[in-house]
């Protein structure tokens, strides 16, 4: 029976600048990682650790790691922003049914892209999507925009992937993706599919685009060292 | 229900534009294909038709895709969507209200801090409201005197939510302290708690903030600040909040014993630190 | 989770050993050199897992391979074409059933002048059809339009890992439309438009025995 992802216990401590340098940082060093082997955290795994790290984490290239990772930065924000919908009860009719299965899509991406990179999954970060996750006119826009954002970047780097299998396993993803889309843009009274070719996005793109919906967050600070309580007693 | 018509006409146009940029991509496959003759079709299948166009009759079969490197498994539908908590930090002086419309009387103003200099949090309850104007407010539970106040904000007030499945139960009556996740008990332990001049407030609270590695024995290691506040000790610095913390005193717990705060042994407070989230909502019963 | 792929017999230490031995030998050298994929990626930590890098050379991507490909997907894109364009005349629409097939219609009339030129006298001929009552009221076509839009993304995924980059651009660019239509067309009948949280490719065999159930395609 699948259980919830729980996306709390994740560790929390992703601040902007490192969600942006996990974004942007392998971009400029990927002509290169491409052909190049990463042996997995600087090749100083003993041969248990190695032993117990799932299949793609072990044998993909850095540059198919990097490519699964940014289409999980991108898959966090988008599970977070369905299941938040979900949990606030505030949306109604066909648009509440799409939040609930197309969040429930969007954590088995993301556990799936976990479970596939293990230790090389990049951590989830904060996100606040403000009133877009309990109102229903905001939600659909949101909606459309990750879905289509989503098809966009997969589509940008699926013909840069260097493992079939893990092409095969993007396509795949990027058919549902289109698929929500699809669906998003009807409960929005849009024409679900504009144009008889879908163009593909950048990474830049998905990122600036990302950037500018103003989505991510930083933790809330509750934890301080070196005071002392004032409670009680 | 008519549909927008979308695109339409400029989607022919685009498409046809996008066409034509995909043709230069795809020249490069009739290309190579030509440099290197038409080696697909055995020359029996060469007969050319009308149109010039080969018959594609014995072609050698395709090979299989390869199979994908990971599994996307099953789709996650939610499981207690009603009953578990959010809470999320005040990003602006806000006046809580006592009705989600701005012409509503003030219950008390928030402020973005605490006196401990960590984030002002409030807890979020039951659903947002949207008022006639399509402005977004959210029910929140906040530090009070009296206790147990609510009111309302606009939703752009906080920030991030953040989801808190866990749930503090402290009986007074037993004198103990319970944690459950999910609804299920995870760590239980005896507590020390208000003397009867100074009681422990009952009621619906929240875990405010966490202290530590301050150099105060009295609290032991660690501290949380809630949102409830003494009745009595009205005149306490910073507002009499009531605390969960550890102890120097560990042989008074169980009992009746602090100013109001939940007191645990050292071990306790330390096992209890690392499953607690702060936000986890608080029953004082 | 079981493997679905098939693993090589390698000696997971000594793999690993190899790997990371800084003295790179001729011998080491060469175990790196079989895990070199088409292309000149090095897998991780040398540890194979059959499935990962392509294996066989026959499955490896070529322009003769894609005008194959894209042939056999071309027999969809003219199965929906002329699919469409016949419901449209033929299965007295209306309201939004009408415009779905209006606009997938043209989409995928679009998608067979892309193959028209871009494959030119390489691409199949044209085959002939016979859509029975499939196109002959809402209610059929509706459901017909299901099941090709479906296959159509199952028959592109399954295809697409197999071409050059070049190709599979444009077929990641068609592919999605696909997807779109198909989520369209499964509103249209109440069902979920995105009915699981991946869509599995299908094989030819596999495509080929829909097609072939449907009757449709008369002389191919």
């Amino acid at each position: 029976m699948s259980h919830e992802l729980t996306l709390e216990g994740i560790d929390r401590s992703a601040t902007i600048a490192e969600a942006q340098d996990r974004l942007l940082g392998s971009q400029t060093r990927g002509g290169l990682l491409r052909r190049m082997a990463a042996l997995g955290a600087g090749g100083a795994l003993a041969g248990g650790v190695m032993a117990a790290l799932p299949q793609v984490a072990r044998a993909a290239t850095q540059n198919d790691i990097d490519i699964l990772n940014f289409a999980l930065t991108l898959e966090y924000p988008a599970a977070a922003f369905f299941t938040e919908a979900e949990r606030n009860g505030a949306l109604s009719g066909e648009t509440a049914v799409a939040a609930r299965v197309i969040g429930a899509h969007e954590r088995a991406h993301v556990r799936a892209l976990r479970h596939a990179l293990g230790p090389k999954a990049v951590k989830r970060g904060h996100y606040d999507f403000g009133d877009a996750t309990e109102d229903q006119q905001k939600f659909h826009d949101a909606g459309i925009w990750f879905e289509n954002v989503a098809v966009g970047y997969l589509k940008g780097q699926a013909p840069l992937i260097d493992s079939d299998a893990i092409l095969v396993v993007a396509l795949g993803l990027h058919s549902v993706e289109a698929r929500h889309a699809a669906w998003m843009r009807r409960i929005g009274g849009d024409v679900p599919a504009p144009s008889a070719f879908d163009a593909p996005i950048t990474r830049e793109s998905a990122i600036s685009q990302f950037r500018a919906r103003g989505y991510l967050a930083i933790e809330p600070k509750t934890t301080v060292k070196k005071r002392a309580p004032t409670v009680t007693g | 229900m008519s549909r927008r018509r979308g695109d339409g006409r400029r989607g022919l146009v685009a498409a046809g534009l996008v066409a034509l940029g995909l043709i230069g991509a795809a020249i490069g496959v009739v290309a190579a294909l030509g440099s290197s003759g038409s080696t697909d079709a055995p020359p029996a299948a060469h007969a050319a038709t009308k149109h010039g166009r080969h018959h594609h009759r014995k072609l050698p079969p395709l090979p299989e895709a390869p199979a994908p490197a990971f599994k996307v498994g099953k789709p996650i539908y939610l499981k207690h969507v009603g009953d578990l908590s959010r809470y999320a930090p005040v990003l602006r002086v806000v006046d809580a209200l006592a009705e989600p419309r701005a012409s509503a009387s003030s219950v008390a103003p928030l402020y973005t801090t605490t006196s401990d200099g960590t984030t002002n949090i409030v807890l979020v309850i039951g659903h947002p409201h949207t008022d006639a104007h399509g402005r977004v407010w959210v029910k929140v539970r906040f530090p009070s005197l009296p206790n147990g106040l609510t009111g309302w904000v606009p939703r752009n007030a906080l920030g991030l939510m953040v989801l808190v499945r866990t749930h503090l139960v402290i009986d007074l009556e037993h004198l103990r302290l319970t944690l459950l996740r999910n609804g299920r008990p995870i760590f239980s332990a005896p507590v020390g708690v208000g003397q009867p001049q100074w009681p422990t407030p009952r009621g619906s609270f929240y875990v405010r903030d966490k202290l530590t590695e301050y150099a105060s024995p009295f609290y032991g290691p660690i501290a949380f600040g809630t949102s409830a506040r003494s009745e009595v000790l009205t005149d306490w610095p910073d507002g009499g909040f009531v605390g969960i913390h550890g102890t120097n005193e560990p042989q008074l717990i169980p009992g009746r014993i602090s100013h109001g705060c939940v007191r645990l042994r050292n071990e306790d407070i330390l096992r209890l630190a690392r499953l607690l989230p702060v936000g986890t909502p608080i029953t004082i019963k | 989770m079981s493997d679905r792929v098939t693993v090589q017999v390698v000696d997971q230490e000594a793999a690993l050993e190899e790997a990371l031995d800084p003295v790179a030998g001729d011998s080491r050298q060469a175990f790196l050199r079989r895990a070199v994929v088409g292309g000149g990626a090095l897998v991780a930590g040398g540890i194979l897992v059959g499935g990962l890098p392509r294996l066989t050379a026959s499955a490896a991507p070529s322009a003769e391979q894609d005008v194959r490909i894209l042939n056999f997907a071309a027999l969809l894109e003219y199965l929906q074409a002329a699919f469409f364009t016949e419901a449209e005349v033929k299965a007295g629409l209306s309201g939004e059933t009408r415009e779905f097939a209006r606009v997938a219609g043209g989409h995928e009339r679009a998608h067979v002048n892309l193959f028209e030129r871009t494959l030119g006298n390489k691409l199949r001929k044209k085959p002939t059809f016979d859509f029975g009552d499939a196109t002959s009221n809402p209610q059929r076509f509706r459901a017909t339009a299901v099941l090709l839009e479906d296959l159509a993304v199952a028959a592109y995924d399954g295809q697409a890992a197999l071409l050059t980059k070049p190709t599979l651009r444009v077929a990641a660019q068609i592919v999605s439309v696909e997807s779109r239509h198909a989520a369209w067309a499964r509103a249209l009948v109440h069902k979920p438009p995105a009915p699981r949280a991946y869509d599995p490719p299908a094989t030819r065999p596999q495509v080929t025995r829909v097609v072939k159930s449907t009757k449709f395609v008369t002389s191919a």
